[in-house]
């Protein structure tokens, strides 16, 4: 697993000058609550027929930040934004609250801090 | 002048094994837009992780995400935490983890396969299917002790050997197996509620099967080489046989026969575990507390599952994050709906294989 850190400014050139939609699979974005009201947000991916090669970009942000989409450079990453929405609390370009928790329930499980 | 109508899809529908909720958009008979609510079962599981489990009760609790994979979730979440402790485990025990994934797979794919004839209205033939599963869930519950939750991974190997006894009666159930799939490829080649019915219908494109980032049997219905068991190297696939199938056309009909294949070439794997089983132990004790990140993908029987895994060093893990072939295969769905008709909404849905429980977490 190779970490590239990278910040949210530029989150999208950088994933924009690396995706080649037939060369590299996207994986998913991971949350990660980190100490001091603090997260990581990881944007993986991993290589077409090659032998366990992911890349991981990575930005540490504050809960109130807003975190660029990427939908429009990768589609099918609208899921995983909206994932990100619900379990962390975060606002994500674009993508709407509400696809595992409804309004009734605990908010934001995975924050570490709004519980 | 032309009319929208928003048609839903469950949550509760009788062409749904799980509550999932699809509204459809749709203009006549055609579908023009497709929002999804995936939610219903959403259980808390990856919170309980890191606030109510020990790392090494984990790999249990994992395996209650999904009844049908649940030997892919305790494997992946097993083999990052392998990763981050640094413990080799022996060739036995691989082979008998791989022994059980692909009969995994050939359970999950019948179940598929006879939800999609329930779909085509072909009954008898649905039941002639989830009958002949009981072939392999009956190895399973002898292999494992259990027939869905098989607790058979622990970290350092496997919680059970292989007897010479059992090892027989899987050989002479998968030999039934394997004629019982060849009858249905020709079901599914022939006949008409099965093949042409489906022939050109639900198709997903080479070109968007890279876009929407498809896996597992959809992709390579699409001709997409895609499949983790090609990509990784903690199993040793390829000395059992592996060999990914695909098709070309991309629609039901191919979704069908990739898994049909599938199902065969788990059967040669089984075979070809039983009759080269490596002499050894199944358990290697492994020490320490998990310090550190690790990605493992494996490849369940809906597609990619990957696992992160962040340790600190307790016994208490800062994170686990599961990431489910049916929720990153949502786009996908989706995209795949747009244009079709209503009416084919639940055979297309059939031919995802779509796993809620997984999806929900």
């Amino acid at each position: 697993m190779k970490k590239i850190e990278v910040s949210l400014g530029t989150v999208r050139d950088v994933i924009g000058d690396f995706y080649e939609y037939k060369k590299w699979h996207f994986l998913t974005i991971n949350g990660l609550a980190l100490a001091e009201n603090k997260m990581e947000v990881q944007w993986i991916f991993s290589k077409y027929e090659a032998l366990d090669e992911s890349v991981v970009y990575f930005a540490q942000i504050a809960y109130t930040d807003v975190i660029p989409s990427i939908v429009d450079l990768i589609p099918s990453a609208i899921i995983s934004q909206r994932e990100l929405v619900d379990m962390f609390g975060v606002q994500v370009e674009g993508s709407e609250k509400g696809l595992y928790l409804d309004e009734d329930s605990l908010q934001s499980p995975l924050s570490g801090c709004s519980i | 002048m032309k009319q929208t109508i928003n048609i839903p899809l469950g949550s509760q529908h009788i062409a749904l094994l799980e509550p999932v909720r699809f509204k459809f958009e749709c203009e006549n008979e055609k579908i023009i837009g497709v929002d999804s609510d995936v939610g219903f079962v959403h259980r808390g599981i990856e919170r309980a992780c890191t606030t109510k489990f020990k790392f090494d009760s984990i790999g249990y609790v994992v395996a209650r995400v999904c009844g049908l994979c649940a030997i892919t979730h305790s494997l992946s979440y097993t083999v990052a935490i392998e990763k981050l402790l640094g413990g080799e485990i022996s060739k036995k025990a691989k082979y008998l983890r791989i022994l059980l994934l692909e009969l995994d797979r050939i359970h999950s794919h019948m179940l598929c396969l006879s939800h999609t004839c329930e779909n085509a209205g072909f009954e008898a033939m649905f039941m002639r299917i989830m009958g002949d599963r009981e072939l392999v869930m009956e190895i399973q519950e002898l292999l494992t002790g259990n027939r869905v939750q098989f607790d058979y991974i622990s970290i350092g190997g496997v919680n059970r050997d292989l007897s010479s006894t059992v090892a027989l009666k899987i050989k002479e159930n998968l030999y039934e197996v394997k004629q019982k799939v060849l009858g249905y490829m020709d079901e599914f080649t022939h006949n008409w509620s099965l093949s042409l019915k489906f022939k050109g219908i639900g198709a997903l494109s080479l070109d968007d099967a890279y876009i929407f980032n498809a896996i597992g049997p959809l992709a390579r219905a699409s001709g997409l080489n895609i499949d983790v068991r090609n990509e990784i190297d903690y199993l040793p696939f390829n000395e059992v046989g592996f060999l990914m199938q695909t098709h070309s056309d991309g629609d039901i009909n191919a979704r069908n026969l990739v898994r049909l294949n599938e199902i065969l070439n788990s059967i040669l794997m089984c075979e070809n575990i039983i009759n080269g089983l490596p002499e050894g132990e199944i358990f290697t004790k492994i020490k320490g507390k998990p310090k550190g990140e690790a990605i493992v993908r494996f490849e369940a029987p809906r597609g990619e599952l990957m696992y992160y895994v962040k340790g600190n060093g307790t016994a208490m893990l800062d994170r686990v994050r599961i990431k489910t072939p049916t929720f990153s295969s949502i786009p996908a769905f989706s995209h795949i709906f747009v244009g079709q008709d209503y009416a084919d909404a639940p055979a297309i849905l059939a031919s995802f294989d779509p796993c809620l429980s997984c999806t929900a977490k």
